[in-house]
């Protein structure tokens, strides 16, 4: 036969225990996250701004340009001045009328058929990296027509001067 | 009174935390769900800007010679496998005579996360 | 003394081990109850970002046709507010569903947005903004941004309507027949060839959804003979002819801004210098179709004998793509801003 002279004393303990988990999950659910790292969300706005502005400087504004777009003059003509300039004005640019701190740096991706290979080609930066930014990286295919006579096909080395798609891209980042 | 018998009081005690200790990592696991840093994550981890990108690129190749086409397509693919990690794959035909469209175009992405195919009539 | 040895039996023990398991499954599901109380400081940016999301890339619901011409009656047929021009243009926004959307006579903040645009049954502040790079557009609905907020930034562009200046005197008539008091011009939107053109939305020309304006100028250097001529505006009356049916007058429109004055002024009117009609969005949505010629006759009458602004014996005036004749509609660059607390 059991016998269950303690079970009073045991029902307590228990009791007593289930009371301090209950109060301590209490206490450490109010706080709030816990998890590691709350990046995601300014990275996830900073690169929708970045895409954002590429994709609008890619849209030419009317059909009287032959459809091309400011992105591809820029591009074609190697100016990077330009493209700085008008990338930060996109970007930094609020309703209120007062500036944003973002900067940023741009390199040209375009694929060789003499070497067969991708090359990179340094287009333009707002500052040069220190390698402390937390930057996110957009990307815009830049289509080109043939680019015999501008400034692009001296500028990067070994580029084509055929009809190609070029790859921007762009490291944005928050000073 | 006789002292109670407290022998087995700090196995008991050292049971009690363990299982706290488990208790609350199990929460823990159980929140990150619920926590919006996902949602964040979700949106970067899709890429909705690289496939409208690349369907953008793709309708702007629509009036070009089958050579510089077939450029513009090694072009893609290479750059974008090499910068995107995404496999990137374009055709661009003419429709069937009697249709009422006159091109089709068929776009394939996948970055291993996401895949894309698009099958369009213009 | 009792004997305090602490035994359990086994009903005890296994009745105990399920009520505890009971009861941590229920106590894991707490955060559930909790979550409509507190949850809120989490999720501002993910619900800022899908408002921006919605608001820029979605034309809205209804699309066709449209929501922004739905009047105030019928504001809650609009299920979903957007503001691009069309769902295979995002970032590019049509003017008249800017207009609507921010016009705070029809839609009060919170409730009509709430429902419309931010969802959720938690209720939102937020604040909306838009303006131009140029400073000329600056929208804004809702509350004053406090110190903490979820956020969005968007950048778009903003198609302008197109608008035709005709200079007055350019278009004058000659000869003996023309020497009369009453005088037409007649302004001819061919909506086939708008339409078929140009097939692009963003730059298209198109008269049955966007605003048309007609800005006829120096109307008093097209007098020839009298310079003391007065000039009144008689009438404007639009004309439709859909394909293989007879041309038709639809209606009359009945106001004009005379001599860049703020407001309109009802016809008959008298004119010196210059005349502007706008015809709002979906004004000629409802009276043709994609494949009607719409004229548009401007009736002046002058108080003597002369030779005037009057094409009945060339042709009408062409509101095409021609640059010369119209100022085509361009994209203009602006940024969306989404609060949200």
């Amino acid at each position: 036969m059991v016998n269950s002279d303690g079970q009073l004393f045991t029902i307590e303990g228990v009791a007593a225990g289930l009371i301090m988990l209950f109060s301590a999950y209490l206490v450490v659910s109010a706080t709030s996250i816990y998890t590691p790292g709350d990046t995601h969300i300014s990275d996830m706005q900073l690169e929708q701004l970045g895409s954002d502005a590429l994709r609008m400087m890619n849209t030419p504004n009317t059909t009287a340009t032959a459809g091309e777009s400011l992105l591809q003059n820029i591009t074609k003509k190697n100016d990077g001045e330009r493209f700085k300039e008008t990338f930060l004005t996109f970007c930094n640019s609020t309703t209120g009328g007062s500036y944003d701190n973002l900067q940023l740096s741009a390199d040209l991706f375009y694929r060789d058929t003499l070497t067969k290979s991708v090359k990179q080609f340094h287009f333009a930066h707002s500052r040069n990296l220190t390698g402390g930014e937390h930057a996110v990286r957009v990307t815009e295919w830049v289509h080109l027509d043939l680019i015999g006579g501008d400034p692009l096909s001296g500028a990067a080395p070994g580029i084509d001067t055929r009809m190609q798609a070029v790859l921007m891209e762009v490291l944005l980042w928050r000073d | 009174m006789a002292r109670l018998n407290d022998d087995a009081q700090w196995i008991v005690l050292m049971g009690f935390i363990v299982s706290f200790s488990l208790f609350f990592l199990a929460i823990v696991v159980n929140q990150s769900t619920v926590v919006g840093q996902t949602t964040a994550e979700g949106v970067l981890e899709f890429p909705k800007n690289d496939i409208r990108d690349v369907r953008y690129e793709v309708l702007a190749c629509s009036d070009l010679l089958p050579a510089d086409m077939a450029e513009v397509q090694k072009d893609m693919a290479s750059i974008a496998m090499d910068r995107k990690n995404a496999v990137v794959s374009f055709r661009i035909s003419d429709a069937p005579p009697g249709s009422t469209f006159k091109k089709i175009y068929e776009i394939h992405y996948n970055n291993g996360v996401t895949a894309y195919n698009e099958t369009a009539n213009y | 003394m009792p004997d305090d040895h602490a035994y359990l039996s086994i009903d005890f023990l296994a009745g105990m081990t399920i009520f505890m398991v009971a009861f941590i499954w229920v106590a894991t599901m707490i955060p559930g109850l909790l979550i409509s109380l507190q949850g809120g400081t989490i999720d501002y940016d993910a619900v800022a970002y899908r408002t921006g999301v919605i608001l820029v890339e979605d034309p809205g619901m209804p699309a066709s046709p449209p929501w922004e011409n739905k009047d105030d009656m019928q504001k809650d047929e609009i299920q979903r507010f957007g503001l691009s021009l069309t769902k295979d243009n995002p970032n590019i926004l049509a003017p008249n569903k800017i207009e609507r959307f921010f016009c705070s006579t029809s839609f009060s903040y919170p409730d009509d947005y709430q429902r419309r645009v931010i969802f959720g049954e938690r209720p939102y502040s937020f604040n909306i903004s838009l303006s131009t790079f140029d400073g000329m557009m600056n929208w804004s609905v809702g509350d004053v941004k406090p110190d903490g907020y979820g956020y969005i930034r968007r950048l778009v562009k903003i198609k302008q309507p197109s608008n035709a200046t005709i200079n007055a005197p350019a278009f004058r008539n000659s000869g003996e027949d023309g020497n009369v008091t009453g005088h037409v011009f007649s302004v001819h939107i061919n909506c086939t060839q708008l339409l078929q053109d140009v097939r692009n939305p963003p730059y298209q020309i198109d008269p049955l959804r966007e605003r048309i304006m007609v800005n006829i100028s120096n109307l008093g250097g097209a007098r020839v003979f009298e310079p003391a001529n007065v000039i009144t505006l008689n009438k404007i009356i639009i004309y439709r002819q859909n394909p293989a049916q007879p041309l038709v007058q639809v209606r009359t429109f009945d106001t004009s801004y005379i001599d860049g004055g703020n407001a309109a002024s009802s016809l008959p009117v008298i004119v010196n210098d210059n005349a502007s009609v706008i015809f709002p969005a979906g004004f000629f949505y409802g009276m043709a179709n994609e494949n009607s010629q719409l004229y548009i006759n401007y009736t002046f009458k002058l108080s003597l004998q002369d030779l005037f602004f009057n094409n009945s014996f060339t042709s009408p005036y062409d509101y095409n793509y021609s640059p010369i004749r119209v100022t085509q509609p361009i994209l203009k660059e602006g940024v969306v801003e989404v609060a949200i607390w």
